[in-house]
Order: C-alpha cells, then structure tokens, then sequence
C-alpha cells in the first residue's frame, strides 16, 4: 500500500508523547498499521521521549523499593497474560479491531443524506472525542461532520478527491477546522472514512483522581 | 521541587558527560537473554529515580508513584525478550513502557492501540533496525539538541512529553492559540529531526 497523505508531525509528535486523546489516538494508530514510514517516524520521536527521560530530575526511592522489585519477580509470570486476541476481519486494522468486532459488514450505519451514512463508534465516557465511520457514495460529496477543531480522516476503503489531492485506503487528512475543503468520493466504489473529532461538550476527568485506584497494588 | 528542571541549563559542561546508554542498552539484553536479576536492579538504579520524578511530576503521590515505578520495572522484566528483538536506546524503551502504562491508567482507554502498533512493527519483516542500532547515539544527540532548543519550544515539549497535557491543554495553560501551540511543536521538530536519524 503506498501512502500518500500523512499526520503533521506535530499530531504524531503529540502520539509519541502519549496525549492524544482516544479517538485521535485510535485514527493514527490505525494509519500506523497501514504506514510504515510513519511507524518509523514515531519510533524517532519516541526517542524525544527517551532524552526527556534521560534528562529528568532524580527523585528519592525508598529503601526497600528494589528489594520490593526483587520479590515480586519470583511470584510474576514470564511474559503478561496476553488479553485473548480480537478476532480481526478482512480490511481492519489491528488498533480499529475492538471497535469493529463484527468487521466492516456489522456497521449499523445511520443515514445522513442521500448518499452518506454515519456510525458513531463507542468510546469511554471521559472522552473528549468522537470516532466515526463515514460512508459516502461513489460520485457523492462528503457531508459536513464536524463542530469544528481538530479533524484526522483516515481511509479505510475507495478513495476521494479534493484540493489537496487524491486520498485512498491509508491517507490521512489532518486538518483543522479553518481548512476549507470539499472532497468527493470517486466514482466506482463507496469510500469509508474513519474519523477523530473533538467532542466539546465531553467533561474532562482529572489524571490523579483516576488513577487513585492503582493505589492499592 | 522537580518542576524545576524544564528551565534548566544543559547538564553538559560543569558535570561530564553521563553516557548511561550503552551500558543501560547492555544491561537490558543481559535481562532479556540470561533473566538477570543483578542487570535489573542496576537498571533500576539508573531509571526508578528519573521515573518517580516523572510520575510526581503528573501529580501522583509519593505511595502512588512507587507503585507505578515498581510497575514500569515489572514491565521491564517481563517485556525484555521484545526489547532484545527491537533493539534501539534503553531510555527510549523504558521511557515508551512508562508512557503505555500511564496511558492504560490514567486515560483508561477502552483499547490497546499502542500494544496493537507495537505488535506489527515487531511481526513486520523489515524491522527498522539499521536505524535502531543508531538510536543511543541518537538520545544523546537529542538531549544535546534539546539543551539549545528555544525556551518557548522547550516549554511545549516538557509540557507534552513530561507533564501530559494535550495541545489544547498547554494552550490554555499557557493562554496561547492552539495554532501557537501547534506551530512551536512544529518548529522544535523541524531542530530536532536532522538529529533523529534517516528520513524515510
Ligand atoms: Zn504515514
């Protein structure tokens, strides 16, 4: 597959350093599984991360904290419980696989206009974004989605036109919401979008307030 | 105390320079192969420090960062055999399993995807590897890079990689545009991607 349209670096920037929030996290892992060239950026900025960490501060650690590592290796397993794997079928993704458990045929599509479909796929409630599948008809225009902000669109099958090119199976857009653009599916063939767009209205949870269950490790 | 080093001048110069790497990389592959124990506690002392101070950064508590320290390294024991297949800097690593687990903690994703990547990258045939051999000299070059980066650059890369905070996060933290977020983002890649290594 040759990719044609990638993230801006500043989108896989924020992907390495782990902050996406999920839906967009979601859409470029998806392209990373279609995208070597973009796998291979993300390892680099990942080592951005590993300097960071290099350069951090030292905070003290308690006495017994390796003698507690230690103890914990004899009762720990070789390898993680692996979770059992996500039956994956024809045309999806490994990271879109638990969205889509009954593959792209199962998707309740909701209409959106003549020749375009919607299907809102789940995410946690504490997001503040939305992943979508769009569907739209060979020769037909893609409607308006969005509420404005951040926008990824990832294709996942056909192919459409606009401004900034052609954009098939594996193409990214990633756009903000002042880029005026109309792209038209191509003729021949439906073509499924996969979408992260900013849910404004989600409430943000506060980091320590969800992790204080790990406490009790 | 550890919010301090975001400013902090480049630790070249008065201290010599620490070169952890290579030996940090070694001792990971001696964990991987021989299941050494000694290698991992020495992996411990370089790392848990750096890591604790990261985790306090975020706002755990001193109990609740030992924990997710004590985890990172669980992590680390247990994963080797994946490290020693991809090879690539020790801190870079370390640094990605921290960052999954924080991920899987605190934003509770409902999946894996950095997992589902990490797993195709590793069953894909042609492994990046003549660049991940070249990668602990790349974190050096990186550090060395960052050191004289622009502080408004600097700011933004702390505050995404070290303290979490999405884009619209430091925007409003900082009470800048999010297009002045994205480009200061924008423009730190643009100094540190000749030092990252081959483009592709
Ligand atoms: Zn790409």
């Amino acid at each position: 597959m040759t990719v044609a349209h990638h993230p801006q670096p500043e989108t896989l920037m924020a992907y390495a350093a782990g902050t996406l929030d999920q839906a967009y996290t979601v859409v470029i892992a998806t392209h990373l599984a279609m995208c070597g060239a973009c796998r291979g950026e993300v390892a680099h900025l990942e080592d951005v991360g590993g300097a960071i960490l290099e350069k951090e501060a030292e905070a003290k650690i308690g006495a017994d904290a390796l003698d507690r590592l230690l103890s914990a290796l004899d009762g720990s397993p070789e390898e993680e419980p692996r979770p059992a794997p996500i039956k994956r079928h024809e045309g999806v993704p490994s990271p879109l696989a638990p969205y889509l458990k009954g593959g792209l045929e199962s998707i309740e599509w909701k209409r959106k206009g003549p020749k375009a479909w919607l299907a809102e796929l789940e995410v946690p409630a504490n997001s503040h974004s939305r992943l979508v599948l769009l569907k739209v008809g060979a020769g037909a225009a893609m409607p308006e989605h969005g509420h404005g902000g951040h926008e990824l669109t990832l294709i996942l099958s056909g192919a459409y036109n606009d401004r900034f090119g052609r954009f098939a199976a594996g193409d990214l857009a990633d756009h903000d919401d002042d880029v005026d653009h109309q792209p038209i599916a191509e003729e021949g063939e439906d073509c499924i979008c996969l979408v992260a767009l900013d849910a404004p209205l989600a409430f943000k949870s506060r980091l320590m307030r969800v992790l204080q269950p790990l406490t009790g490790l | 105390m550890y919010a301090a080093s975001m400013n902090e001048a480049p630790d070249r110069g008065s201290t010599p320079v620490q070169a952890p790497q290579a030996d940090a990389s070694a001792l990971l592959l001696r964990v991987a192969e021989h299941r050494d124990k000694q290698a991992l506690s020495a992996l411990f002392t370089l790392f848990a420090p750096k890591l604790k101070s990261m985790m306090l950064r975020l706002g755990a508590n001193e109990a609740l960062a030992d924990d997710l320290v004590q985890e990172t390294m669980l992590t680390v024991w247990r994963k080797s055999h994946l490290y020693a297949r991809r090879k690539g800097a020790a801190s870079t690593w370390i640094y990605t399993i921290a960052r999954n687990l924080r991920i899987d903690h605190v934003r509770r994703l409902s999946s894996r995807p950095y997992a589902d990547v990490e797993a195709i990258e590793i069953e894909s045939d042609a492994p990046s590897s003549q660049q991940i051999i070249e990668t602990n000299e790349t974190v050096s070059r990186v550090k060395a890079a960052l050191a004289i980066l622009p502080k408004e650059q600097m700011e933004i890369l702390s505050l995404s990689y070290e303290h979490d905070l999405s884009q619209t996060e430091i925007a409003e933290k900082l009470g800048l545009p999010l297009g002045t977020v994205k480009s200061r983002m924008r423009l730190a890649y643009e100094k540190l991607r000749p030092v990252l290594g081959d483009l592709q």
